[in-house]
C-alpha cells in the first residue's frame, strides 16, 4: 500500500491539491511531493544526486492545518533562495504543532509552474479510517 | 435568511439589476454580511462568474469588519482564495482591518505601458529579433536572476524610496519617469524594519526580472484610436509601437504576504474576529499587526514599482541598441498602474484603506494625484487581453468613485482553469497559430503557452465594453500584441 497519494483538483485561477497519507508524517511528506511535481511538470520525480546537500526544516504552528501550509511554504521560500526543488522529503519527527525534516533537491534549468505560496483558502485536514486527507489552495 | 448555495450558480436568480451594468447581492442573503456585494458585469460575464465560486467569495469579502458602502467585483472577476480576483473593498481608518488576503502573495503586481515614437510600419522587418533581444536581455521565469544585484543598504534605500531613488541615485530612467507612476512609484509608509529576512533574501537578486506565470512583457502596435481627445493626451496614435510589462514584487512580495497572514492568523482570536475564510486574516489597520503589515506592503509595493522600473531601463537599453539614440525610439511611460494593493485614499468623505486585489485604481479628471498632463482626461488604464488578443487603454471617469471606489478590472480574466486549457489547447499549435497571425513568442515551455491560451480568458473587448457602460472609464485605443515574452 502507498503510504501517500496526491491529486491536483480544478480550480480557475489557481491550482488546488487533495493529498492522502497513512499517517500525518506521510500526508506531509506527499504534500511537498506534490508541490515538486506541480514545479517540475514531471514525475516520477527526479532524484537528487547522493552528494546533493540535505537541508534541515524545523518548524513550529499554530495548528496541524497551519502547519501544512507552513510547510509547503517553507518548501516554496527555499526554492526561490537556493533555485533548488525538493524531491526529497522525510520528517524526522512529527507533533500536532510542530515538525522537524530534512529536504534534498533538484536544480532544474526551467520550472514548469511557479508557486508563489499556500493559501489557507478551503483548508482542510481530516482524518479516517484509513488515515488522513488535506486539501491545500496554492497560488501559482 | 438564505444559505449559501452549494452550487454557485444557483446564485443567479439572487442577485439583481442596481444600474447600468451593475448588479447586487443584497445584504439580506447572508446573516453575516455588512454591506451589500455588487458586481460590475453584463448579464454573459454575470453567467460565467457564478459558474465558479467567485461570487461566494465575494460575499465573504463582505463580512470582514469595518467594511464600507459594498464590496464589489469587477467584469473579470473570478475565483480566487480569499478575495475574489478582480475583487474590491473599502474599510474606515482607524480601526476597520486590512487583509493580505484581498491584496494577494504577489504585491503591487501591476501593468505600465511604454510608448515610442516609432511606427510598426517602419519597424516591423526587425521586430523579431528585437523581441529576440528583449528576450535575452530581461531574466524570466526560474534560476534567472536580475543583473542587479542590490547591497543591503540598497535594499533599504529600493524599498523605503522605491523608483524615484533608482533614478536619482542609481540613473535607470530620468526624472520625468516619476511623475507617470502611480505614488509616483513610491509608498511613503514603507518601513524595513518590518520587512522579513528571509523576504529581503527572496528579493536581493529579483529586481529587473519578469517572473513565471502569467507575467509576461509584449510589444504591441496601436491598432485603433478609440477616444481622438483622451489619446493625444497620452501620447498614443495609431500604429505606434508600445511595450507592456506586467509583473510585481516577486519572491519579495510573496514572502511579505506569507509572513503577515501566518501572524495576523494568530491574532485573530485576540482581536476577537471571526473568519468564514481563513485566508481573509486580517487585522485592525490600527493594531500592531495591521500596523507592521501595511508598512511590509508599501515596501513591498515599492519593490514591485522598482522591479518595472529595472525592466524599462532594459528595454530602453534594447531599444537603444536596434533603433540608436533618437528621441523617436526612446520609450516613454505613459502610466504605471498597480493591480495588488491597499491604499489609504478618501471616499465619500471617509478615510477608507481601498483593498484592490486584481483590480486597478481608475480616478477621473481632476484628481489631485493625477500628473497635469492627464488631469483632463482621467487616470490611464490598462487592461490587457490573453495572449495573441487586444488589450486597451481606457482613462477613469469621476463617476468611478461611487460606483467602484475608483476601481477598474485588470485584463480580461480567467474563464477556464489552467489544466481545462491544457486539454484543449496544444501549446506547439498555439505557438505556430500565433506566429501565422505575425506574433513572435518568447517562451520556453509549450505546455505554459497553452495555460495562458486565449480561450482560457473571458472576451476582453466584452469586458472593456462593460468598464465602459458602468460608468467608470472609456475606452482610448486599442493595442494588438507583435511579440510577447513570458516567463
Amino acid at each position: 500500500m502507498e503510504s501517500g497519494t496526491h491529486q491536483f483538483e480544478p480550480h480557475v485561477s489557481e491550482v488546488q491539491l487533495r493529498i492522502s497519507g497513512t499517517g500525518l508524517p506521510e500526508l506531509f511528506e506527499e504534500a511537498g511531493y506534490a508541490l515538486a511535481e506541480l514545479m517540475l511538470g514531471e514525475a516520477p520525480l527526479p532524484q537528487p544526486s547522493p552528494e546533493s546537500a540535505v537541508e534541515r526544516v524545523a518548524l513550529v504552528a499554530a495548528d496541524t492545518e497551519a502547519l501544512l501550509v507552513d510547510w509547503l511554504n517553507e518548501l516554496i521560500a527555499r526554492s526561490d533562495l537556493t533555485k533548488r526543488v525538493y524531491t526529497d522529503l522525510v520528517v524526522d519527527e512529527f507533533q500536532e504543532r510542530s515538525l522537524r525534516a530534512h529536504v534534498r533537491g533538484v536544480s532544474p534549468l526551467v520550472l514548469k509552474t511557479a508557486v508563489k505560496a499556500a493559501t489557507f483558502h478551503g483548508l482542510e485536514l481530516n482524518e479516517h479510517d484509513d488515515g488522513f486527507t488535506a486539501t491545500v489552495v496554492l497560488d501559482v | 435568511m438564505e444559505t449559501l448555495p452549494e452550487v454557485p450558480h444557483q446564485l443567479e436568480p439572487l442577485i439583481r439589476q442596481i444600474g447600468p451594468a451593475l448588479y447586487e447581492l443584497g445584504q439580506g442573503f447572508r446573516e453575516d454580511m455588512r454591506v451589500p456585494a455588487r458586481i460590475v458585469a453584463d448579464s454573459e460575464l454575470l453567467q460565467q462568474m457564478v459558474q465558479d465560486r467567485s461570487v461566494p467569495q465575494l460575499v465573504n469579502v463582505t463580512t470582514l469588519p469595518g467594511i464600507q458602502g459594498f464590496a464589489i467585483g469587477m467584469p473579470d472577476m473570478h475565483e480566487g482564495y480569499g478575495f475574489p480576483v478582480g475583487g474590491v473593498a473599502g474599510t474606515a481608518l482607524p480601526d476597520g482591518v486590512i487583509s493580505p488576503g484581498g491584496i494577494g502573495f504577489d504585491i503591487n503586481c501591476g501593468v505600465r505601458l511604454l510608448a515610442t515614437g516609432l511606427r510598426h510600419e517602419d519597424v516591423k522587418e526587425v521586430l523579431p529579433e528585437v523581441a529576440h533581444d528583449l528576450a535575452r536581455s530581461i531574466p524570466t521565469g526560474f534560476g534567472r536572476h536580475g543583473r542587479l544585484s542590490l547591497a543591503p543598504e540598497q535594499m533599504d534605500r529600493v524599498l523605503t524610496e522605491g523608483v524615484p531613488y533608482l533614478v536619482d541615485e542609481l540613473g535607470l530612467g530620468g526624472p520625468e519617469d516619476v511623475d507617470y507612476l502611480e505614488a509616483s512609484g513610491c509608498l511613503d509608509g514603507a518601513d524595513t524594519a518590518k520587512v522579513s529576512v528571509r523576504a529581503r533574501e527572496r528579493g536581493h537578486d529579483q529586481l529587473g526580472t519578469l517572473g513565471g506565470g502569467n507575467h509576461f512583457l509584449e510589444v504591441q502596435r496601436v491598432e485603433r484610436v478609440l477616444d481622438p481627445e483622451a489619446a493625444p493626451a497620452l501620447g498614443l496614435f495609431e500604429g505606434q509601437l508600445t511595450v507592456l510589462i506586467h509583473t510585481g514584487s516577486r519572491g519579495l512580495g510573496h514572502q511579505v504576504c506569507t509572513d503577515a497572514v501566518r501572524t495576523m492568523d494568530r491574532a485573530l482570536a485576540r482581536e476577537g474576529i471571526r473568519l468564514v475564510d481563513r485566508q481573509l486574516a486580517c487585522a485592525p489597520l490600527s493594531s500592531a499587526e495591521g500596523q507592521d503589515y501595511f508598512a511590509a506592503m508599501c515596501a513591498a509595493a515599492n519593490f514591485a514599482w522598482a522591479n518595472r522600473q529595472v525592466l524599462t531601463h532594459r528595454v530602453r537599453e534594447v531599444f537603444r541598441r536596434w533603433f540608436g539614440d533618437r528621441s523617436a525610439a526612446w520609450p516613454r511611460i505613459v502610466y504605471d498602474v498597480a493591480h495588488n494593493i491597499a491604499k489609504l485614499e478618501p471616499h465619500g468623505g471617509q478615510r477608507l484603506c481601498v483593498h484592490r486585489k486584481g483590480a486597478t485604481r481608475a480616478f477621473g479628471p481632476g484628481h489631485p494625484e493625477l500628473p497635469a498632463a492627464y488631469h483632463q482626461v482621467g487616470q490611464p488604464v490598462f487592461i490587457p487581453g490573453s495572449m495573441g488578443t487586444a488589450s486597451f487603454v481606457l482613462v477613469g471617469k469621476a463617476a468611478a468613485e461611487a460606483i467602484s471606489l475608483s476601481s477598474a478590472c485588470h485584463g480580461a480574466g480567467r474563464r477556464l482553469s489552467r489544466a481545462a486549457s491544457k486539454r484543449q489547447v496544444v501549446g506547439s499549435e498555439l505557438r505556430a497559430a500565433l506566429n501565422r497571425q505575425g506574433i513572435a513568442v518568447e517562451c520556453p515551455s509549450n505546455a505554459e503557452l497553452a495555460e495562458e491560451a486565449p480561450l482560457a480568458y473571458k472576451d476582453v473587448e466584452r469586458v472593456v465594453d462593460v468598464v465602459e457602460a458602468a460608468g467608470i472609464a472609456r475606452k482610448v485605443a486599442r493595442l494588438v500584441p507583435l511579440a510577447v515574452l513570458k516567463g
